[in-house]
């Protein structure tokens, strides 16, 4: 398999790396949430169970892309967190750019070169399963409401 | 867009812009402590900025509209296109080259011998039926620390640390060379500006398909969530490359060069 690592990601057409290859991928789940993950780093697959059979009628299925950023340097400061209709964006300084599209059930992530594995694991996998979590739960609402609404407009 | 002030973000300890996208989302950190999100399937904006970004003329004008018009404009049939656009008699003249051609010098030598500046770094060309339009932002020119040697009207500026990290001078061309500016142009003139170590300017007339490929290979790649943008981009640079075109080598200093396309354009 080939790896395109970040650090020798050059590439003039493409400055902000929306297209280093994530060719490492895993599936798993937490509660009724299948995550399939797309990253470029071994280290930022969570060690959570892997998800042998997601399809559950009830499950809820998102994806995660993280890239492995290690042209950036410096540690994870303090979250700002950023809500919009369909967006949860948090930015704890260029070593953690995260995107979460609750509509699509997308989440994007930029972690940066010194964010090691203990913190990866420790703190951003189980505030990336809350996210994703909060994101189910608004959406379940909003599905739950619309049934209503086609009740009562029928 | 939705823009907050953001009372605690200070911008003491200013750090790099740091630009970044994923599938249709690009997050943008700015030097001024600026934290800003683009979602390019909703053409939307928002961010929190420093009270000092959000009274800062600069960061509005410089910053924050061109980066937005260069993220989004692809979603609203704009294409941005890394050229600079002058305007002589309402013909508009893009001129396009290499990283260190030198657009920026000859946009600043034409200047001075009264071309209108449209744009510097980027033009945003937009088309409908029968109308193309080259649009500028009202960016100043970047012009690097040695290009003083050419303009002395630059003594009075000093060089600073721009976007990208390099260090030059940024100046209005209005007030540094007193040159007219305006905001769009119909572009009907191409040059592609190539440095060579032989003395003169030699205009050579484009092959067929030239201008067509050059800015193709140097557009940015846009993502798969935005499938029709490539194709307007692609439709908006088929039309501008119907432009008479030139390679334009030149071995001369910048108002040597600017002087040799002002007597080698037809009259408008």
């Amino acid at each position: 398999m080939e790896f395109t690592s970040p650090s020798n990601y050059r590439n003039p057409l493409d400055l902000l790396r929306r297209f280093v290859s994530t060719p490492l991928r895993t599936r798993f789940r937490f509660g009724r949430i299948a995550v399939l993950v797309d990253t470029n780093d071994f280290s930022l697959l969570p060690t959570l169970p892997l998800d042998s059979a997601s399809e559950d009628f009830d499950t809820f299925a998102f994806k995660w892309k993280l890239v492995r950023d290690s042209d950036v340097f410096g540690h994870l400061q303090e979250p700002l967190v950023l809500l919009t209709g369909e967006l949860t964006i948090v930015g704890m300084g260029p070593a953690c750019l995260l995107g979460l599209d609750r509509q699509r059930r997308e989440l994007f992530g930029f972690v940066g070169a010194e964010v090691d594995t203990k913190a990866f694991q420790e703190f951003l996998v189980p505030f990336l399963c809350r996210l994703s979590t909060e994101a189910t739960e608004a959406n379940r609402r909003e599905i739950i409401e619309g049934i209503k609404k086609d009740a009562v407009d029928a | 867009m939705s823009i907050i002030e953001e009372a605690s973000l200070h911008s003491e300890t200013p750090k790099p812009s740091h630009f970044r996208g994923l599938g249709h989302l690009v997050f943008v950190l700015l030097e001024s402590k600026s934290f800003l999100t683009f979602d390019l399937l909703r053409r939307n904006v928002f961010g929190v900025i420093s009270p000092a970004a959000a009274k800062d003329s600069y960061f509005w004008n410089v910053q924050l509209l061109p980066i937005t018009l260069g993220l989004l404009g692809a979603t609203v049939g704009v294409s941005p296109l890394h050229c600079a656009c002058l305007d002589r008699n309402g013909s508009g003249l893009m001129i396009a080259g290499d990283a260190g051609a030198g657009k920026s010098t000859l946009t600043a030598a034409l200047a001075k011998r009264g071309f209108t500046v449209v744009s510097d770094d980027w033009t945003y060309v937009s088309h409908r039926p029968g109308k193309l339009t080259a649009h500028g932002m009202y960016a100043p020119i970047k012009l690097l620390p040695d290009s003083i040697r050419y303009f002395p009207e630059l003594r009075r500026s000093a060089p600073k640390k721009t976007l990208n990290g390099e260090i030059a001078y940024e100046v209005s061309a209005a007030k540094v060379f007193h040159s007219p500016v305006k905001a769009c142009s119909a572009p009907k003139w191409l040059l592609f500006l190539e440095r060579t170590s032989v003395p003169g300017c030699h205009f050579v007339p484009c092959r067929p398909g030239h201008a067509t490929q050059y800015f193709e290979n140097n557009a940015e790649k846009l993502p798969a969530e935005l499938p029709g943008a490539a194709e307007a981009r692609s439709e908006t640079i088929r039309q501008i490359s119907m432009c008479q075109s030139w390679i334009l080598r030149t071995g001369d200093d910048p108002l040597r060069t600017a002087q040799a396309i002002d007597d080698f354009l037809p009259e408008a």
